[in-house]
């Protein structure tokens, strides 16, 4: 019989480790800008793996061997969703996804399921490019989304560990409070950008013209998914004659040199925009990339 | 991380400290008192997070759907009430993707022989001329919360003939304990780099050497295999299975065992921001095989052990330019007879070793163009006397091939492809060989290759 005590003695801290108060909650974030919002809201308590870096493209990434071996680890999957990662994000989840990870349970969070989504398409066929039927996914250049999609967040980490609840529920708070100041701040000053026009390269700006009242009148890719080409320009170029556009938006895993030569013929400014946190040397909180936008937009306004 | 169990463990804390606070029985009453209140406080609000969950999910779908019908509404002038169909990858139909691909080859060489081994008919270089190459069909889906399903058909023509295979079918017990995951069915079997991948995500029009000539391009079986990725800071990943010993480089198995069995181990990680590398080992071993090669002239007879090992690192430059490098080594222990009809020999006893590599780089300079070099070669080892001048003899020549190829992708559905091979899988008989190629793909999104 004494051989077992040592034996369930080992077992029980087995047991007992992972659910110790110093397990942290693994935070799986897809973009850079989603564990940004789970450390404002995790804080110390969990700890955060962020799968793509500001100047990656996340649609091209690949099931890295890194991210699988993130995934196995994985508490909560934090994503933009509406097949923004669908090249990658199956195959981890399906070769590396925990139980409490799988769709449509709690440690499975898909940001762009929570918001209003902008360009959801009823008819698709890919002779339109890489679009994506669900809608657009790059959902967190609002700031309204931004507070939606904490507190849900709020919510599921409250779930995943709940003795910490109450941290989460206070973190919440204070985000929220700092949040919306800052939004009003941001919403202020920005009047003058109302009614203005701007060129992109690809739609990954639709949620942030769409806050501030701005139109996108051309893109850079003659469809989504599809780079420059000589012809698509030489057309942009006649077809912005006469029109007033304030700027070249470019974010910093898009090829600036269509940009740039639109630039050249046309005198439009071309912005490269932070886009998410560490999309520039300045952009490290969620805060910070507002702020960046906002002055950067203003400048080339006036 | 559960309540319980965080309370359990901080009240075992407590009992196993309390001689020190025997004094405090006041506090320790409040102290419980506290727990039990705090744990009533979460649980009452736990249970109304998990219905909002639930009734969230509801509220979703419902309002996605109506924000669709209100946004339509506007644009209902514009588009025809038959164009309106909702196509998502996860409705309640299964994932469909197909894949068209058709080839030009041209040869100049009249035959492809490999000196020294006896290969199956997917080894072989294919038929010369226009023609269309394997069109494949995919379905797939979850089960259910626990299974996923599924199953590629593929098409190809061979001697004249329509040929309809199933290259796949199986299912997989998604989301196990401790990173497990099982696969049952036909699949592509974890082996090396290669194997697992359908041959539309190559980076090659045709298939190294050594999975030519050893996986006769694919070993794909009816089994089982299980595998594990473990909790280790790198990736790391364990497996293996059992198979029914059917296809090559098995055969002629009678279903009474189990006529062959895979391992494999590897492990992966970064290196920086742009760079990242994987190294793998796996096995294949066949028991008691009854092997027809050569168009059925040569058999073997025996048990059949193949190990292989290889190296992958990708790295990024800059936005979208990246460069792959990839080496596999092979190397085959067989022993049994080997029995050469149309040179007469009867069955041999065989006992030896025969090896083969690959080494292949890519650079992506453009987002839409690749281009690309590999390097493969075999060697037989020795042949016994009673199979001199047969398909086992080798001449003295190792089988060797070189390709070059350029690729142009207009989106990441579609691929056209040049490439050149020169080959010499014989002495003397070299052999260039022009292939153009174009692969689509149509319907489901499937993973890019990792």
């Amino acid at each position: 019989m004494r051989y077992y005590i040592p034996f369930i003695a080992v077992l029980g801290l087995l047991c007992a480790a992972p659910s110790s108060a110093f397990a942290k909650v693994n935070v799986f974030a897809c973009e850079p800008e989603w564990a940004a919002l789970s450390k404002e809201i995790g804080g110390d308590l969990v700890k955060v793996y962020t799968a793509t870096k500001a100047h990656q493209d996340v649609h091209h990434m690949r099931a890295k061997p890194s991210l699988l071996a993130a995934m196995r680890k994985a508490d909560l999957v934090f994503c933009s969703g509406a097949s923004l990662e669908s090249g990658w994000l199956p195959i981890l989840l399906q070769k590396a996804g925990g139980q409490n990870v799988q769709q449509n349970t709690v440690g499975w969070l898909m940001a762009s399921d929570f918001v209003r989504k902008l360009e959801v398409m009823e008819h698709v066929d890919r002779s339109m490019g890489h679009i994506h039927p669900e809608g657009n996914p790059h959902v967190h250049l609002n700031p309204h989304n931004i507070l939606d999609i904490a507190d849900v967040l709020t919510e599921r980490l409250f779930l995943i560990d709940q003795g910490n609840g109450p941290a989460y529920e206070a973190n919440l708070s204070a985000f929220k409070s700092k949040w919306k100041t800052a939004t009003a701040t941001w919403e202020s000053s920005s009047s003058n950008l109302k009614g203005s026009n701007v060129v992109v390269y690809h739609k990954s700006w639709a949620y942030l013209t769409d806050w501030l009242g701005m139109n996108i009148i051309a893109s850079l890719e003659p469809k989504p998914g599809l780079p420059p080409t000589t012809a698509h320009l030489e057309n942009l170029l006649q077809s912005l004659k006469g029109k007033k556009v304030k700027a070249i938006l470019v974010a910093p895993f898009e090829n600036e040199d269509a940009a740039e030569w639109l630039s050249e013929r046309t005198n439009i400014p071309v912005l490269h925009l932070p886009y998410t946190t560490g999309g520039s040397d300045n952009a490290n909180t969620l805060e910070d990339v507002f702020d960046e936008t906002l002055s950067m937009l203003n400048k080339a306004a006036h | 991380m559960s309540n319980k169990l965080l309370l359990a463990a901080s009240a075992v804390a407590i009992l196993s400290a309390s001689p020190a606070f025997a004094a405090d029985d006041v506090n320790l009453q409040t102290l419980q008192a506290e727990i039990q209140e705090m744990r009533q406080a979460y649980e009452s609000k736990i249970e109304q997070l998990e219905q909002k969950v639930e009734t969230l999910s509801e509220q979703q779908n419902q309002t996605t759907k109506k924000m669709a019908a209100t946004e339509t509404a506007a644009g209902e002038a514009l588009t025809p009430a038959t164009s309106k169909r909702h196509i998502a990858d996860n409705s309640f139909n299964p994932e469909i993707g197909v894949i068209l691909q058709g080839k030009y080859q041209s040869f100049s060489a009249n035959e492809g022989e490999f000196a020294g081994f006896a290969v199956g008919e997917e080894a072989e270089r294919g038929q010369e001329g226009l023609g269309i190459d394997e069109s494949e069909l995919n379905f797939s889906g979850s089960v259910d919360n626990l299974f996923r399903g599924s199953t590629t058909i593929a098409l190809h023509e061979h001697g004249g003939e329509t040929e309809v295979e199933i290259e796949e079918a199986y299912v997989e017990a998604m989301a196990l304990p401790y990173g497990l995951n099982a696969k049952a069915g036909r699949f592509f079997s974890e082996l090396g780099y290669l194997n697992s991948h359908h041959s539309h995500a190559d980076d090659f029009a045709d298939r190294p050497l050594p999975n030519r000539a050893f996986l006769d391009s694919n070993y794909g079986d009816d089994g089982v295999q299980v595998s594990a990725v473990l909790p280790t800071d790198i990736y790391s990943e364990i497996g293996g299975g059992v198979f029914r010993g059917n296809d090559f480089p098995g055969g002629g198995a009678d279903g009474n065992d189990i006529g062959s069995w895979t391992a494999y181990g590897r492990v992966g990680g970064d290196i920086g921001d742009n760079t990242s590398w994987r190294l793998g080992v796996s096995t294949l071993q066949v028991d008691g095989a009854e092997r027809s090669a050569n168009e059925d002239k040569v058999v073997f007879d025996g048990d059949s052990s193949l190990y292989i090992a290889g190296a992958r690192l990708t790295h990024a430059l800059g936005n979208d330019q990246e460069l792959i490098f990839q080496g596999e080594y092979f190397h085959r222990d067989e022993d049994g007879t080997y029995d050469d009809n149309d040179a007469g020999t009867g069955a041999i006893a065989y006992d030896d070793n025969q090896s083969g590599w690959y080494a292949q780089g890519v650079y992506k300079f453009h987002p839409q163009w690749r281009v690309g070099t590999r390097y493969s070669q075999l060697h037989a080892g020795d042949v016994p006397a009673g199979l001199v001048g047969s398909a086992l003899d080798d001449g003295g020549h190792d089988p060797w091939a070189a390709s070059a190829m350029v690729d142009w992708s207009n989106s990441e559905f579609s691929r056209v492809r040049a490439q050149f091979n020169r080959e010499e899988l014989s002495d003397g008989n070299e052999d260039d060989q022009i292939v153009l190629q174009y692969i689509m793909s149509m319907g489901a999104h499937g993973a890019h290759p990792f």
